[in-house]
């Protein structure tokens, strides 16, 4: 009987019908084999036979999973595999053991194997496991393996063999076998015993995996009837998780019945199947889709959307929340709403689990008889959590610890011994009982003697049970052959990505959140599906790595080669059987997605480009006066396709233009043809990109698809990302991208290993980057450095071995994938219908090329930039030259109004390029700024300069001018914004402190961490909970919050009045001595969970909220890298200053409309976009400006990276750039003034304590006198 | 809340002695567990045994054996040659159906092996433990043979506890189906949910478990 039906049928009832007539037949139930999915439906079908059958016996039932059939099997016939071996080492049971064991038997195969010069060692590991596991799923002979290993080129699959051999090898040295490696012995087994089975059913069979399918062949036979039930268009798990598609027809030689053909569901879940597989846009009518810019604004409406269904009589379990992020943000989110949830697909650590995470760690210290220093942090969690020790007693002996350990390398169970406590005795006795006994035996005697079993922790319970048969098997199969510090590292580090581990763990009466996957293989129905995250890739992504491919390993792959094609096809025909099932899942489905993901990030590549997404261009009319275009601006409006350059001055409108432009372009007024994601835009700058989106999406709210606006790095990440292009220039699917804190200390490391200091790191820092882009320029170029190119290459292996690629890489690579790749070249020279590129002045020759390979196919380019604004060159490898050719060969429009300055202001900064000009230095172009008519402030005396002696009248001038504003402007109820612009990043930290002394809040626009209150916050509370007895952090824990507004002035008296540690003290009546506490005693094991309680307490009702899963990532990510809690505290203090980690991007609160005046300080550099009511830009001697060829001085770096260039400039040419840049710097730097701005200097300034003389910038006599 | 319906000897036995702990143990899965050598033993012969009398070359297998263990086992192989072929059925698990005040329940279980000659069946139930002070009310005796007087409906049976260490034989009769369920359902009825009176849904919570 076959059956070809989809899993919204009732096809299994008539599966379990047919069986038990079978049994009323009175066919015993050991002659009838049953095969279902997985130990869910399993257990499901079992049920249904037990309440369906008669009282008596039912029989000896031989249901099974695909899996669990293998492992019955060898359980069950092993002593014919044992009497096939020769060894020593027989075993009357086998160890089916985890992934772990077989984790740890490949760990120490790798190490006999020499796989140099591989790239990505960090994932070899996990290369490994997929590449044998596809083999196996696959069940691939060696000529097979050998054939795809030709056609992916992969080069080491030689060293990849070997390693396999090895461990197969082994596994049979060990008799342990995992469930993949359970696959030969089953192949091995079952071809040498009779079949007892005369009826066979198999349900979900279109999700077999290969191994089922050969020996269901191979029993054919001798099977009298086969009742299979099967979807022609299932199969959702083609690709790594190893099911094949079969012809079942053609298996049974019998057609199929298809008894529910005709239903609605069905017709529109073909429909989906269909419309994947063939490009269209899927339109079924209970499909609804939301999108928003940040995920948690998705993350909040799905809340809303779940609190609203169930005030309206839902039941939870009616709900499903698929998502392929089911992270640690998410799960927290969703918990506070205090519904009950099952997490039932998300991967985890064993540690995760506070409890398992303490009683690791205790029995580490059990176990190390070496004494070594344990975290404090540890320790106080330990004698709190497991050994229930009263806090206050606990934190005393916590630290006489670590004074008696610092003074005398105190041991600490020696301490312990002395302490005059029931609970400490108890632990002692048991500790000197069983120190030397096995891991299991001490986690055993641990949790029974100090863990309260109550219901509350049942799910805890689990987990313990499962360590325990994780380290039971890991002694039966290694016995003595391994240290047992070992084995808690490695089970530390292993995840248990089947979660839940039991069945037990599944709560009825609870909102399950999964992956698509799982609730698909568990077929869980549900009234509503919430799909999150539809356009983040994580959707999608397909498992191909430089030692295997999911594709081309199926046994069935018969091409010679694997294209771009190959794969979208592949993946589109996997997305759609995926789509399909689990429309079948549910009645409503809601599409939720972000522009950006859960670290800043943007998403792209999602499943969303399958929905219709109704693009309304409706405009929000309310609250936006309408834009008359300028008649300069005009122009750019009426751009009619092909290459265009626009020229715009400071001020100009070029941001609100570029936005006209794109929505003309969106309407289809300029374009025919045109859909949002063959729009690109790149901007320099992060912000500017979201600012754009936020405009265009505040705009347009019915807009669903947004045009593709990034960096250009943003955009090279995601050519290297989609359709697994990363695999074509030989990364990993997992690889990083470095960011500047490991970036520094990957130098650092290097740098000291060759010189002995790391005095000159920034020197090579800069250079490394100039090389790479020299090298990809003039491939047949070396440098002649010695000392550099050996640095060189240390960095370029280091990150090879650790799967990391650098922001140049990141350009570089994308632009090798485009010109070696005709396919991928193709492909994006399709989609990208328009490009518009803002800051061009500043792209580097590479970015240039990228930009011109995208858009060469329909040539609409669109470059604007202002060429007296480039102020890059210097220190970056951007190319003014380059958007000069551009501008030569395209029409240029040039917007030289500038609405934003005053008159005065306006003048000012054409008389600086006047001034060059006379100076024959060649630093701007003939664009000359004018005024609007009406909008320009009228003040000739708009800019004001100053000469003083010293340098605290400069300070102090500045101080009080800035006073002066802040009382007019609250005089006057009308706030304004100020910016100090300065020369470096150091003296960002001189005027702040200024400000912040005379009581003036500053807002610092700086990207390093500890800008960012969230992280200030969290770090600030960590470092109290390491040193409780530190008063002068809870003093400036207290002012922090104080200052944000989150306590009042009485709490900020209460911190202040503090003498003794708060833990000492019985302030019962003070929120501070609460929450200070609450923190102090929370004993997070995860850091995790830490920094995200304390994000939540303090900024959950700020615009910080977006942010905390951002700190909780990074703190995590730096305790990942640490040894204890507390180096982890102190390296999170070490990185404050880093503007960059992992990637992650902060949302910044850039609120145009000021509630109260605020003094911004930074670079002016960072300026270059921004504007003030008032500019001050002090310190301007010729040091920090100088605008003479003959007075500038070259400092190493600058120099320096000449020397790896391959047409170095001389002295004189490199001089000549600086004053160049020079002037552009403070042309920026005034053109950021809107109403008043003032430059000044003075003649002295401290230098080491004392006053040093310094000569005045050349602005002052060039520009600032002829005013 | 999961209501059991299911029950091993085993479970029975956690149940007849306190619900507390049966309700911990199977409910809640508050109790932990760690192999120990015993068990590891039992298991070790349980498949030897199994693989002896299915007909399988024993002679690499028993390399894992100590030599104490080896031991038992040349003894035992001694016992169990001449036998060997009346066993009919080896680790065989059962699913027997019931019910109790109209509500049914199952109780499964595995047979170490089942021998077969003229004066009917015996159950073979090899024991590394000491064998059971009171079999007749031994719960595993009681629902094995429930049970295979359900499967062959005859009340030739009996069940035989085996001592692998000591070779000593254990033998308990059948007595009757009725006296057999009327233990298991007594025991069985202490859940809640059994009680037909308070078999709805609140029954668990009205009993403030």
């Amino acid at each position: 009987m076959l059956i070809n039906a989809n899993s919204n049928t009732n096809r299994t009832e008539i599966l379990q019908n047919k069986y038990l007539e079978l049994l009323n037949l009175g066919v015993e139930a050991e002659k009838i084999l049953v095969l279902v999915q997985n130990s869910k439906k399993k257990k499901e079908f079992v049920e249904k036979i037990k309440k369906k059958s008669e009282n008596g016996f039912i029989g000896s039932l031989k249901i099974y999973s695909f899996w669990g059939l293998i492992r019955e099997y060898i359980l069950e016939n092993w002593a014919i595999v044992e009497n096939s071996l020769k060894d020593n080492n027989a075993k009357i049971i086998p160890y089916l053991s985890g992934l772990e064991i077989s984790q740890y038997i490949f760990k120490k195969c790798i190490e006999e194997v020499d796989f140099t010069g591989y790239n990505s060692k960090t994932s070899l590991l996990h290369q490994l496991f997929r590449r044998n596991s596809l083999i196996n799923l696959n069940n691939l002979s060696k000529e097979e393996i050998n054939k795809r290993d030709e056609i992916l080129q992969q080069t080491y699959s030689n060293e990849a063999n070997q390693t396999i051999n090895k461990y197969k090898a082994k596994t049979i040295d060990l008799r342990a076998f995992d469930y993949i490696r359970q696959i030969n012995i089953f192949e091995f087994l079952y071809k040498k015993i009779e079949n007892n089975f005369e009826y066979v059913f198999v349900d979900d069979a279109d999700e077999i995996t290969p191994c089922t399918l050969a020996y269901l062949d191979y029993i054919k036979p001798s099977v009298k009837e086969f009742f299979i039930a099967y979807d022609e268009f299932g199969s959702s798990r083609l690709g790594y998780l190893g099911a094949i598609n079969v012809d079942f027809e053609k298996f049974l030689d019998e057609k199929a019945i298809k008894p529910f053909e005709d239903d609605l569901k069905t017709k529109n879940a073909l429909n989906i199947f269909s419309s994947v597989k063939e490009d269209k846009k899927i339109d079924v009518e209970n499909i609804k889709t939301k999108t928003f810019l940040k995920r948690n604004e998705m993350t909040n409406c799905v809340i809303e959307d779940i609190k609203s269904l169930i005030n309206n009589g839902t039941k939870p379990s009616e709900i499903a929340i698929i998502t392929p992020l089911a992270d640690e943000f998410l799960k927290r989110e969703l918990e506070k709403t205090g519904f009950n949830f099952n997490f039932i697909s998300k991967s985890e650590k064993l540690n995760q689990n506070k409890l398992i995470g303490y009683l690791l760690e205790l029995i580490k210290i059990i176990i190390d008889t070496n004494n070594k220093f344990v975290s404090p942090y540890i320790l106080k969690g330990i004698l709190i959590e497991i050994l229930n020790v009263e806090k206050k007693e606990a934190l005393l002996l916590v630290q006489e610890y670590k004074i008696g350990y610092e003074f005398s390398g105190i041991n600490l169970f020696d301490l312990i011994k002395k302490k005059d406590s029931k609970k400490l005795k108890k632990f002692i006795d048991i500790y000197e009982k069983v120190r030397f006994e096995k891991v299991s035996t001490i986690l055993f005697e641990i949790v029974s003697n100090f863990v309260v079993f109550k219901k509350e922790i049942s799910k805890d319970i689990i987990k313990i049970n499962q360590l325990l048969k994780q380290i039971g098997d890991f002694e039966d199969v290694f016995r003595d052959n391994f240290d047992r510090l070992d084995l808690i590292i490695q089970l530390e580090n292993t995840i248990i990505s089947e979660n839940p581990v039991s069945d037990d763990e599944i709560d009825e009466n609870s909102i399950v959140v999964s992956s698509a996957q799982k609730i698909i293989d568990y077929s869980y129905k549900t009234k509503y599906q919430f799909l999150l995250d539809v356009s983040s890739e994580n959707w999608l992504r397909q498992d191909i790595g430089p030692l295997y491919n999911s594709w081309v390993m199926q046994k069935k792959w018969s091409k010679e080669t694997f294209e771009l094609e190959d794969n979208i096809e592949l993946t589109k025909d996997k997305n759609a059987r995926i789509l399909y099932k689990l429309y079948l899942l549910g009645d409503e489905i809601t599409l939720y997605s972000s522009a950006y993901d859960y670290l800043g990030a943007e998403n792209f590549s999602g499943i969303d480009k399958y929905f219709e997404y109704k693009n309304e261009l409706i405009e929000k009319k309310e609250n936006l006066k309408p834009i008359v275009p300028r008649a300069d601006q005009k122009e750019v409006l009426e751009y009619k396709g092909g290459l265009m350059s626009v020229s715009a001055t400071a001020g100009s409108g070029k941001t609100t233009i570029m936005l006209l432009l794109v929505d003309k372009i969106l309407s289809g007024e300029i374009l025919n043809d045109i859909e949002p994601k063959n729009i690109f835009v790149l901007t320099f700058m992060e912000s500017a990109a979201r600012n754009f989106k936020e405009r265009i999406k505040a705009k347009y709210p019915n807009l669903k698809e947004l045009p593709n606006i990034s960096t250009i790095h943003g955009l090279a990440l995601r050519i290297l990302k989609e359709n697994n292009n990363f695999s074509r220039v030989g990364l990993d699917y997992d690889f990083e991208i470095l960011d500047e804190v490991k970036r520094n200390s990957i130098l650092n490391e290097i740098v000291y290993n060759l010189l002995g200091s790391t005095e000159k790191v920034d020197l090579y820092d800069g250079a490394i980057s100039a090389y790479k882009n020299e090298l990809a320029l003039y491939g047949d170029f070396e440098c002649k450095n010695k000392l550099f190119l050996s640095i060189y290459k240390a960095y370029d292996e280091r990150l090879k071995s650790e799967n990391l690629i650098d922001y140049d890489d990141l350009l570089l690579l994308s632009l090798k994938l485009l010109k070696e790749n005709e396919d991928v070249l193709n492909y994006y020279n399709d989609l990208v219908k328009i490009i518009i590129e803002d800051e061009a002045q500043d792209s580097s020759a590479i970015q240039q090329n990228l930009i011109l390979l995208l858009g060469r196919k329909y040539e609409n380019i669109i470059r604007c930039g202002d060429i007296n604004q480039a102020i890059t060159s210097t220190f970056s490898n951007s190319d003014v030259e380059g958007f000069k050719d551009f501008m030569k060969k395209s029409k240029n429009v040039v917007m030289d109004r500038c609405q934003r300055c005053a008159t005065g202001v306006l003048d000012c900064a054409n008389e600086t390029v006047y001034f060059a000009k006379e100076e024959k230095i060649d630093a701007f172009c003939d664009l000359i700024m004018k005024p609007v008519e009406g909008k320009n402030i009228v003040d000739s005396s708009a800019v004001e300069n100053f000469v003083f002696e010293k340098e605290n009248e400069e300070n102090a001038f500045i101080l009080n001018k800035v006073k002066q504003i802040i009382q007019e402007a609250e005089k006057s109820k009308k706030p304004v914004s100020i910016g100090v612009l300065l020369r470096s990043n150091f003296a960002i930290d001189k005027w702040s402190k200024i400000f912040e002394g005379a009581g003036i809040q500053t807002f610092k626009n700086s990207d390093s961490l500890i800008n960012n209150p969230c992280y200030k916050i969290s770090l600030l509370i960590l470092e109290y909970i390491v040193n409780p007895y530190e008063i002068k952090l809870l003093k400036q824990i207290a002012k922090e919050l104080y200052d944000i507004g989150f306590y009042d002035f009485d709490t900020l008296k209460y911190a202040n009045s503090l003498n003794e540690p708060l833990f000492l003290r019985d302030d019962f009546d003070e929120q501070f001595w609460w929450d200070m506490n609450y923190f102090l005693f929370k004993n997070h094991y995860s850091i995790y969970d830490l920094a995200y309680e304390i994000g939540e307490f303090y900024f959950s009702k700020t615009f910080e909220k977006d942010n905390i899963h951002m700190v909780a990532t990074i703190m995590t990510k730096v305790r990942n890298s640490q040894k204890t809690f507390e180096d982890c505290v102190l390296r999170l203090r070490e990185i404050q200053f880093k503007n960059n980690f992992s990637n992650i991007k902060f949302f910044k609160n850039e609120e145009k409309n000021l509630k109260k005046t605020l003094i911004n300080i930074m670079t002016l550099h960072k300026s270059k976009g921004g504007e003030f009511d008032y500019v001050f830009i002090p310190e301007l001697t010729k040091d920090n400006l100088c605008l003479s060829v003959n007075d500038c001085k070259l400092k190493e770096k600058s120099t320096f990276i000449q020397k790896v260039k391959k047409n170095p400039k001389d002295d004189f040419e490199l001089k000549k750039e600086i004053v160049e840049e020079n002037f552009r710097l403070i042309y920026v730097g005034i053109t950021r003034a809107i109403a008043k701005l003032f430059l000044s200097v003075s003649d002295n300034y401290k230098f080491f304590g004392k006053d040093k003389k310094y000569e005045n910038s050349e602005i002052f006599e060039g520009v600032l006198c002829k005013k | 809340m999961q209501k059991i319906d299911t029950f091993s000897a085993n479970s029975l036995k956690e149940l007849d002695k306190s619900f507390e702990d049966f309700k911990n143990k199977y409910i809640y899965n508050l109790s932990i567990y760690k192999k120990d050598e015993r068990t590891l033993l039992g298991q070790k012969f349980h498949s030897l045994i199994c693989f002896y009398i299915r007909g399988f070359d024993v002679s690499r297998l028993v390399l894992d054996l100590n030599k104490k263990e080896f031991t038992f086992w040349q003894k035992l192989e001694e016992k169990l040659k001449p036998i060997k072929s009346n066993f009919i059925k080896t680790e065989y698990s059962f699913l027997i159906k019931d019910e109790v005040n109209n509500i049914p329940y199952y109780l499964t279980g595995r047979f170490d092996g089942i021998f077969k000659d003229e004066n009917g069946y015996i159950i073979y139930d090899w024991k590394t433990l000491n064998l059971p002070k009171n079999p007749y009310d031994n719960l595993q005796s009681v629902v094995y043979l429930y049970a295979l007087n359900k499967i062959y409906k005859t009340n030739k049976i009996k069940m035989r506890y085996l001592s692998i260490e000591k070779l000593e034989t254990l033998d308990v009769d059948f007595v009757s189906n009725e006296k057999y369920k009327e233990k298991i359902d007594k025991i069985i009825l202490k859940l809640p949910w059994f009680n037909s009176s308070s078999s709805n849904d609140s029954g668990f919570q009205e009993l403030n478990f």
